[in-house]
């Protein structure tokens, strides 16, 4: 490939760079530079002129790299980019200079601003010289998702794609849809029956085809990436043939065995043969393997009159390839038993708020009556606790949302069943949001609930009576509240599911307060750390039913627009250089989105399309082997070689700045918006993550002269890599102590958190470290 | 004088099976103590000061003096690696510091 010959470009920009930055001159340095083939001064190089300049020069074979010193690059690489393809060359073979957001507009002084352009160039182009022709990477695709989950949320999100022309297959692990909807009696806000939403849905997905519904079905391994998942998927025998039972129920009354269903959540029970609750699909019987006595036994198979039982059927595997995953597995009520004081699971009377659901509900253990579990007597004083383990460090640290309305809807349900029942709601806070707070209205106004501003100490059981007697402190009067009621509900908080868990554990993703979540709720709400991974309904975080089918809805359009034909992702991937690296695992471990697995030669070898490309894995790697494409070691070791530490004179201190690109970069640029003036003396190069960058870098700045050091990135919770800004932040700790070892001042070594708004924040933090910097004296190894 | 771990700093090389001081030591000298899972130098008298283990450290955990033959006790010699070059920091009995850029070859 011969030397790089590269065309530098110089833009006026209509006066705003050459008013301040004598640019002819600039430009007549430039152009003497080894490795330029030309170098150009225009007016306005984003204008359809300047276009066309760069493009003829292009054209014309006398350059093959461009280096454009003009406006910051968020605001116009992507048009210079354009320009570069639209000539047939690489866009990666194009490297920007920021002299007017970062140079022209933010330094007053004409001839510090002209120095500090030209070391800008200078650095530029010396990057230039390592620039590679890169291609987008490609990748075959299979256009199908699998939804895990055939709650409300995985089969409104199933009915969506499938609409869209998605193949769909939704694996449930019960034997029934609908999830903890279908167990419901009522769902808010409109107090309706669940099963009317959900059998709508399931009319809907019954008759598209491109749905295939499995129920007893678990994930059982996962390999693969976004486009190209393999699921082994495990089905766990049901004993009766679907397709011949007729769900006669001849079968059922002769079997000698029984079950708590746990449909009712263990306070009813059925034979081990039997018809599931809810929504059973296929409508067929099955039999629980734990209760069922077995072959000896088989008076239901000598009972079925269309020989549909079959007790030696196996657990059967199978593995399918989805282009991506929508995990919506949904919730379990959180364990009250670990809150003793309220004597869950000590007394019959005090259930959960989902226990409570299936009492009042007609298919529920009472056939819909609301009656005392102890003894059978209807419920005349009825009391609610709050958040119970949530809101509590202890337990669930958050507050699951749904509670304290569902509360509300129950006291309607109690209304209903026992109009001149008396009710008590002891609580922390109300949070009814939204058009629920008419509910909260309705239950104080109409419902006469009597809402107690505290949580009770214990509940107690009188011996007698076996009425439960509460005490608390009414928070609002300051007075102790007593009071006997005969039923006492919880009103327990969400917690992700046991299939979620294991799920997560199989594929390596870590759970974040419970949840899948990213790491980041505002930029990726529905991805998971797993890239073709999205989470749906409960799975995102604790949502009502209304929530959880537009959570569906969102994660269906991410699980679809990661599902062309043909993927196609950005070159900019981490390579290793085989020959030098030692396995030392290290970007394996530190890598935030579980990407790097082992190649077949036994090396570290990263997912590309589980790469989320920040180059997390380069500034962790001891032996620097990694390089993320047109981001790597080298390139910014060249910028950091070109950077001369005295370019305002020798007694003037210099810094060099690493400025993470997606917070740092833009609040530096930010300060021309906001007429801010900062001294010359600070010079940036961009990074995609400030844990992209290799402590090496800050040794081989310090080693040539920089006076100070600035590494930025997001605040630790902020980042969009999750731990690129702590590993960059404890790897800088890590060189500081090295630095006084060396009695060199550590402090000349700055780590800084900016956020994208932190612009006056930037500025003082830079007066102040050049003013340190002066009271430091130069950098030893300066000159 | 013998590596010197500071068991704040090292990892255990994220408790790999070979941390990365036990691959590079000439002398194969360095290992993991399986109990606290960091480096530690297993035979101090074989040492030779060669610092490659203090070079590669990718936390900076390890720190040797030099030998007696060189500079008694508070004498210093400290690496830092850049991408293509080694800063030695040599401080002296005395305390007097030089400094040396070295480049390397490792491009």
């Amino acid at each position: 490939m011969g030397q790089p010959r590269t065309g530098v470009y110089v833009c006026g920009c209509q006066g705003e760079i050459s008013k301040r930055i004598d640019l002819h001159q600039l430009a007549a340095t430039m152009a003497k530079k080894k490795g330029v083939a030309l170098c150009r001064e225009h007016e306005s190089l984003c204008s359809l002129q300047g276009l066309q300049l760069i493009e003829d020069d292009l054209r014309s074979g006398e350059i093959d790299r461009v280096v454009i010193l003009a406006c910051s690059p968020r605001r116009h690489e992507e048009t210079f980019k354009a320009i570069l393809r639209k000539a047939g060359i690489s866009e990666y073979l194009l490297e920007t200079s920021n002299l007017r957001e970062q140079c022209a507009w933010v330094h007053e002084e004409a001839k510090q601003a002209y120095k500090k352009a030209a070391i800008l160039a200078q650095m530029s182009l010396a990057r230039s010289r390592w620039l590679e022709p890169l291609e987008p990477l490609r990748f075959t695709a299979t256009r199908r998702v699998l939804v895990v989950g055939g709650g409300i949320a995985g089969l409104s999100a199933s009915l969506d794609l499938a609409e869209a022309g998605v193949e769909v297959v939704l694996v449930e692990r019960e034997a029934f849809l609908g999830g903890r909807a279908a167990q419901l009696y009522r769902y808010f806000p409109r107090l309706c029956p669940p099963g009317c939403g959900i059998d709508y849905i399931l009319q809907k997905i019954r008759s598209n085809s491109k749905i295939e519904l499995t129920t007893l079905t678990e994930v059982k391994s996962l390999s693969g990436g976004p486009g190209n998942f393999e699921v082994t998927l495990l089905q766990k025998p049901r004993y009766v043939m679907p397709d011949r039972c007729t769900a006669c129920g001849n079968c059922a009354p002769l079997c000698p065995a029984d079950r708590k269903d746990h449909f009712d959540f263990g306070l009813s029970q059925t034979k081990a043969i039997y018809l599931p609750k809810g929504f059973p699909h296929p409508q067929s019987y099955v039999i629980d393997p734990d209760r069922c006595l077995g072959q000896e036994c088989s008076l239901c198979r000598q009972a079925c009159p269309v020989q549909a039982i079959d007790l030696e059927e196996s657990p059967r595997e199978r593995t399918i390839k989805v282009g991506s995953i929508i995990v919506a597995t949904g919730w379990d009520p959180f364990d009250a038993r670990l809150v003793e004081q309220f004597g869950y699971q000590q007394y019959p009377d005090v259930i959960n708020n989902m226990e409570f659901e299936r009492l009042v509900s007609p298919s529920g253990p009472t056939g819909g009556k609301l009656v005392r579990l102890s003894n059978g007597q209807p419920v005349k004083r009825i009391a609610f606790i709050q958040c119970v383990g949530s809101r509590d460090k202890n337990h669930l640290p958050y507050c699951s949302k749904v509670c304290c309305t569902v509360t509300l809807k129950q006291i309607k349900y109690v209304r209903e069943f026992a109009p001149e029942a008396q009710i008590f709601v002891f609580y922390m806070d109300m949070r009814a949001t939204g058009e629920y707070e008419e509910m909260y209205r309705l239950a104080q106004e109409e419902s006469q609930a009597l809402f107690i501003r505290g949580i009770p100490s214990r509940v107690i059981e009188d011996i007698n009576s076996h009425d439960l007697i509460l005490q608390a402190e009414d928070t609002l009067s300051g007075q102790m509240v007593k009071i006997g009621a005969d039923m006492v509900v919880l009103a327990t908080g969400m917690t992700p599911n046991q299939e979620f868990r294991q799920l997560g554990e199989r594929v390596g993703l870590p759970l974040e307060m419970g949840a899948f979540a990213s790491g980041h709720l505002q930029c990726f709400p529905f991805e998971s750390r797993r890239a073709g991974i999205y989470a749906a309904g409960t799975s995102q975080e604790p949502m009502d039913a209304s929530s959880a089918i537009k959570s569906a809805a969102g994660a269906a359009m991410k699980a679809l627009v990661s599902l062309p034909e043909e993927i196609v992702i950005r070159p900019t991937v981490p390579v290793l250089d085989k020959t030098k690296c030692d396995k030392c695992k290290r970007c394996m471990e530190e890598c935030p989105f579980g990407a790097w697995g082992w190649d077949d030669a036994g090396y570290p070898s990263p997912n590309l399309l589980q790469c989320r490309q920040c180059g997390i894995c380069q500034g962790g790697c001891p032996m620097k082997v990694i390089a993320l494409k047109h981001s790597t070691v080298k390139q910014t070791a060249s910028m950091v070689e070109a950077f001369d530490p005295s370019f305002l004179g020798e007694r003037e201190p210099t810094i060099l700045a690493f400025l993470c690109y997606n917070d740092a970069y833009p609040a530096v640029d930010a300060a021309c918006e906001k007429g801010l003036t900062y001294p010359a003396n600070l010079v940036a190069i961009r990074v995609p993550c400030a844990g992209s960058l290799n402590v090496a870098l800050v040794a081989d700045a310090l080693a040539g002269g920089a006076d100070g050091i600035i590494v930025a990135g997001c605040a630790s919770d902020q980042c969009h890599f999750v731990r690129g800004s702590d590993l960059a932040k404890t790897r800088l700790q890590n060189m500081q102590e090295t630095l006084q070892r060396m009695m060199l001042e550590a402090q000349r070594v700055k780590w800084l958190t900016l956020n994208i708004t932190d612009t006056e924040g930037f500025v003082r933090t830079i007066n102040d470290f050049v003013a340190e910097l002066r009271r430091l004296g130069p950098n030893p190894f300066k000159g | 004088m013998p590596p010197r771990v500071n068991k704040e700093k090292c990892d255990g090389c994220k408790a790999e099976h070979e941390p990365l001081c036990e691959q590079i030591c000439p002398g194969d000298l360095m290992t993991l103590n399986p109990e606290t899972r960091k480096a530690y130098c297993r035979s101090t008298r074989d040492c030779w000061d060669c610092m490659s283990c203090v070079k590669i450290c990718p936390q900076g955990a390890l720190e040797t003096k030099l030998p007696y033959q060189l500079g008694y006790y508070p004498a210093k010699l400290i690496p830092l690696m850049g991408t293509n070059k080694i800063t030695w920091t040599c401080i002296d009995i005395n305390g007097k510091v030089e400094r040396f850029v070295i480049k390397t070859r490792n491009d």
